[in-house]
């Protein structure tokens, strides 16, 4: 987590603010891998899927919620002393949950505010337009000299639609560049009008069956490839990203399915292949959640590589690893 | 005519020149000890004559007695001792630490050197003869109590010229290979005519000169030495174009550095001579070519027979000539100086003397060379300007990525004016090159002694916040400038940081100035002198203040600690109330041991902003507090006429700097390293490069005009690509246009240096950046290598 200095602190007084504000988990500056040159990413908290790799856990539910670093955590128990629901306790002397149910948030967040360690961290800050601006516009120089800009992810930023479309329509009204991640759940008037303010789009298909999809994320795929044909057609430079999960997407079948399906596709720039890997399986237990890929093996480079030729014979770009 | 270079489409190293980089990378550094038996059998010889006489007759007796060789295949030619990467001994400026280091030069963890027991009990036989004879013997007699007493507290070093030659410059290479080192001796003639000896100044402007005159003739001597090996070698040699090689190297070494060059190849070799020899005189480091690409370009125009293959070709091999230069430093300098570093820094591009961009194809090789070879030596850099080529600024990036750490990016915008505020002419200030890591300066009129210090601005720091008390020994060293628990607002901190400040630069000053006058005594340098403006008209060396130009930059170390020190008091102490100045004190003074104590460095390492986070309150402070040492420095003179001149990088030496100074209020723990040049302090930048870059550029680089150095370490998927390269660019444009006036990317990955570091065996010719020079990771002490790795990295 990078939160500037002026957010470390979680304040659950901004959730009563009159302006709008959004939930956001995190920035990140200087992504060289989500749309054209340097960007800044914002992160959007709350997803309609759920999806067991996913490596961001902390953007699924739409809520302020602890994290536990227990690497970090010098045993002080200041936190349990402050924490006024007694949902936390020492278990070796080190932080642990014993009730997360009972967790205040978004309305408590003392614990973090005396844990000078940073073993107790909250994902999620009320921040305004202006206040994620503020931030993103810090980096302009480095957009404008390499055709950079700022990619709103998450998460998925069509969970919190209102704030999306004042976030990307003053970003054009600064001119500059917007890209939208997004796993495509979402109503297409919606979508339509946030796109007229993007200039760039990544969209997820996660499986070609719907059955699969429904399985693997909770929600069938009808609607994400419904919208993703209508996106194929808006003429908006499009980047189809697979992330390649081991026994559930990654059979030739649907690689084969996916390429057939985007090379229709006027504005279509490339497929990533995106292979699974388990950078995001700590945070999983610092939400106090299972991991229920423990133990899946990443693909071997080669057979990521045999996949991706696959791909390619139906005329498209590919690239692994985005 | 000309030959037609595509920039695009530069050859790769040819077998001849794989060849010799294995061999060369296979070879062990060893000490060879003809040039200590030659000089003291020289200085024997001559006790009766002046100091000038008695350094040119000691260089012309090395040089006419020292083996010369040619290696197999080699078209350079030109050693500097009995084997490649061995190091000579230089007793005439210090030798007691390697009487008492002989036997732990093979131990050592790093910079590792073989020697024999036969050549042990030659040294120890020799060294009796130097003792109280030495530079540095002199320089601690001309230092103050308090000022030895500094030293060994850590608050500064001046080691480096304390107990070796200067180095630090370079020469008019030009002047060279236009008119030869016969044009020299004869400029050297003329002046001597217009001496009046009657007056004193002018007797002693005869020796000196006679002493440039009898060294310039020893370096044509000694190139004549090797036509005769040549010639040896072509009449045994069964094959026939190598005997055609041999023989033309013969023919080469009969006509240059004496005459002027008048092919590529005469040029390459009349500059290796000159650019070796200059080593051979004294052990002072970072002789650098500077702009070679500038002063070499005319002779690759010239060569009407020259092809792309073999011009490219021979800068190859003149890279590793580079390589094979070594020197041997006392253990405790390794530890600043690791990886056998020589810092010869050769600059392409820039802008020419009416401003225009200076780039030519020559530009270009000068780079490819540096991934042909993969070679630590020389440093390469870069100058970039406004309208520097889009063609080459990708070049540069291209060799960015091979991962050798090189070339550093410097920043014309900001550096000319830098030195025009140093008292520079325009012209000369555009014509500037990068000695050694980062400091800029012009060729061949400048005595820059920019390597005078490293400065513990950390270890001030802590002085002011401990009543001048050292917190390692409970010694008084510094004035009293009031217990902690008695100031009560942030400017009183300030106040006693900058009065410490003013106590130990005084000391700083004194240090650097007894170096300075026992250079100018004990070891003048007749033949390096002969090289630069205005020595000859003046009639003195560079050592007495014969150059144009006079400069010394000693160098503050710590900035990031110090900015992130002074940000936790600031915001934790005086405008939050989160703790007291009294629990601070005992968190410093107990190294934070406890869990109470745990619990108040957590606070100041994560609740107050770091510099190098894009955060103007903390980088603000950083400023201040590098700004107040600058401010201190550039208030004095040196001996030679000179000013002195601030920069803000450490090479390495922010790890032992590290070692003296206690527990920090930003949250560092006592006897860890220091922050690295201007970058933040390692893991706080947590906000990326982008923040880091605007960071850095809040610092004030025009005042740091000894120069400034930011390490940047990217993770080699960050390049992968075209579109990292645009990234690269990206990121070095804005640093230059906010400000900053170097840049250098580290880009190696973590697993690999981890990998490197417990399989050396692996990676033994693996070059990393380690702070403003690359070395052999490998052959890095443990402790640097650990800090290299612990350089935040930006994954992606």
């Amino acid at each position: 987590m990078s939160w500037s200095h002026e957010y470390l602190i979680y304040d659950p007084g901004a959730i009563n603010r009159s302006e709008l504000t959004g939930l956001i988990s995190d920035f990140q500056r200087f992504s060289i891998h989500d749309g054209p040159g340097i960007r800044t990413l914002v992160f959007m908290k709350g997803c309609p899927l759920y999806c067991a790799w996913c490596a961001n856990p902390e953007t699924i539910i739409p809520r302020p919620e602890i994290m536990l670093i227990p690497h970090n955590c010098i045993g002080c128990g200041k936190c349990i002393e402050a924490c006024p629901s007694k949902c936390l306790a020492q278990v070796d002397g080190i932080v642990s949950f014993i009730d997360r149910d009972k967790c205040l948030l978004p309305e408590c967040g003392k614990c973090q505010r005396v844990c000078y360690a940073n073993a107790v961290n909250i994902s999620g800050r009320y921040l305004t337009v202006e206040e994620v601006m503020d931030v993103v516009l810090r980096d302009r120089e480095f957009y404008d000299r390499t055709g950079g800009g700022v990619t709103i992810s998450g998460g998925e930023p069509f969970a919190q639609p209102v704030f999306l479309m004042e976030l990307v329509r003053t970003a054009k009204i600064l001119k500059l560049h917007t890209a939208i991640e997004t796993c495509g759940q979402v109503n297409w008037n919606i979508f339509n009008s946030v796109l007229e303010h993007l200039d760039y789009v990544l969209y997820d298909l996660k499986h070609m069956d719907s059955r699969r999809h429904l399985q693997g994320t909770g929600v069938d795929n009808r609607i994400i490839l419904e919208n993703a044909k209508r996106l194929g057609a808006s003429g908006k430079p499009v980047r189809i990203r697979l992330p390649l999960i081991p026994d559930f997407n990654d059979s030739e079948e649907n690689v084969r399915a996916t390429a057939e399906f985007i090379a229709e596709f006027s504005n279509l720039e490339a497929l990533d292949i995106l292979p699974y890997h388990r950078m995001g399986e700590p945070k999983w237990g610092q939400l106090h959640q299972e991991y229920k890929l423990q133990g899946v093996v990443p693909h071997n480079k080669e057979r990521v590589f045999e996949l991706a030729d696959i791909a390619r014979k139906y005329g498209i770009e590919v690239t692994v690893g985005g | 005519m000309a030959i037609k270079i595509d920039v695009s489409n530069l050859p790769g190293p040819t077998p001849r020149v794989e060849a010799i980089k294995e061999r060369f990378v296979k070879t062990t550094p060893e000490i060879c000890v003809e040039r200590a038996q030659l000089i003291t059998e020289s200085y024997k010889e001559t006790e009766d004559l002046p100091m000038h006489l008695r350094r040119a007759k000691a260089f012309e007796k090395i040089l006419n007695g020292m083996t010369v060789f040619i290696q197999d295949d080699e078209l350079v030619v030109g050693n500097q001792c009995t084997k490649p990467r061995s190091a000579p001994v230089y007793p005439e400026f210090s030798c007691k630490w390697l009487e008492a280091e002989l036997d732990r030069l093979e131990k050592r963890t790093g910079d590792v050197f073989l020697i024999s027991e036969d050549k042990k009990t030659v040294l120890r036989e020799l060294f009796p003869y130097w003792d109280k004879k030495t530079s540095n013997e002199l320089a601690t007699s001309l230092m103050t109590p308090d000022a030895l007493e500094a030293q060994g507290a850590g608050v500064f070093t001046v080691g480096n010229y304390y107990f070796n030659g200067v180095g630090h410059i370079s020469v008019d290479y030009a002047k060279v290979l236009t008119r030869g080192l016969n044009g020299i001796i004869a400029d050297a003639k003329a002046e001597h005519k217009k001496t009046d000896l009657t007056n004193p100044d002018d007797l002693k402007k005869m020796h000196f000169l006679d002493a440039v005159i009898i060294s310039n003739e020893a370096v044509i001597a000694f190139a004549r030495r090797f036509a005769v090996e040549a010639e040896r070698l072509a009449a045994s040699e069964k094959n026939e174009q190598r005997k055609a090689e041999l023989l033309e190297i013969a023919r080469i070494c009969r006509k240059v550095p004496g005459q002027p060059a008048e092919s590529f190849w005469e040029a390459v070799q009349s500059f290796w001579f000159i650019q070796l020899v200059i080593q051979i005189e004294s052990n002072g480091h970072s002789i650098s070519p500077m702009r070679f690409d500038q002063y070499m370009y005319p002779y690759l125009q010239m060569d009407a027979d020259i092809t792309t293959e073999r011009a490219q070709e021979l800068l190859d091999l003149l890279y590793i000539k580079f390589s094979e230069i070594n020197k041997v430093r006392d253990e405790g300098s390794t530890k600043a100086f690791g990886g056998y570093p020589m810092f010869q820094n050769l600059i392409v591009g820039g802008v020419d003397s009416e401003g225009e961009d200076a780039t030519n194809e020559l530009s270009f090789m000068c780079l490819h060379a540096t991934a042909n070879t993969k070679l630590y030596q020389p440093s390469i850099s870069i100058r970039i300007h406004s309208n520097t080529p889009a063609a080459l600024y990708t070049k540069a990036a291209e060799v960015s990525r091979v991962g050798l750490g090189m070339p550093a990016y410097y920043n014309d915008r900001f550096i000319i004016p830098a030195l025009l505020s140093r008292g520079l002419t325009r012209e000369d200030a555009r014509d500037y090159g990068i000695i050694g890591c980062v400091e800029p300066q012009v060729a061949g009129k400048t005595e820059g002694w920019h390597d005078a210090a490293f400065f513990n601005m950390a270890k001030v720091l802590e002085l002011a916040l401990n009543d001048g008390v050292d917190a390692l020994t409970g010694k008084q060293i510094g004035p009293q400038t009031g217990a902690l628990t008695s100031f009560s607002a942030f400017e009183d901190v300030m106040k006693a940081y900058k009065a410490q400040m003013e106590h130990f630069v005084k000391l700083l000053i004194i240090s650097d100035n007894a170096c300075d006058i026992a250079h100018g005594q004990r070891t003048p340098l007749p033949f390096l002198s002969s090289l630069v403006d205005d020595c000859m008209i003046k009639g003195k060396s560079l050592q007495e203040g014969g150059a144009h130009y006079n400069f010394t930059g000693p160098q503050g170390v710590g900035v990031g600690n110090v900015g992130d020190s002074l940000t936790a008091i600031k915001k934790l102490v005086f405008e939050d109330k989160a703790i007291t100045l009294g629990e601070l004190q005992k968190g410093l003074a107990t190294n934070f041991e406890g869990l109470e104590m745990e619990g108040l460095r957590q606070m100041l390492l994560n609740r107050a902003p770091k510099y190098g986070n894009d955060n103007e309150y903390a980088d603000m402070i950083a400023h201040e507090g590098a700004l107040i040492y600058c401010r201190e420095v550039e208030k004095y003179m040196n001996p030679r006429g000179g000013k002195f001149q601030p920069g803000l990088y450490p090479v390495s030496a922010n790890v032992p700097l590290g070692t003296v100074v206690g527990a920090t209020a930003d949250g560092r723990k006592s006897g860890t390293p220091l922050a690295d040049g201007v970058s933040p302090v390692s893991g706080v930048d947590q906000s990326g490069p982008t923040a880091s870059v605007r960071s850095v550029a809040r610092l004030d680089h025009v005042i740091a005009s000894n120069g400034t150095l930011l390490n940047m370490k990217f993770h080699p998927n960050a390049l992968k690509d075209e579109r990292g390269i645009q990234n690269l660019v990206g990121v070095t444009e804005t640093f230059f246009n906010g400000g900053g006036t170097h840049i250098q990317y580290n880009v190696i990955g973590r697993d690999t240096l981890v990998d490197a570091q417990e399989h050396p065996d692996n990676y033994q010719g693996m070059v990393v950046r380690v702070a403003g020079y690359s070395a052999f990771f490998t052959s890095l002490d443990k402790a640097i290598q650990d800090d290299i790795i612990a350089r935040t990295e930006q994954m992606f």
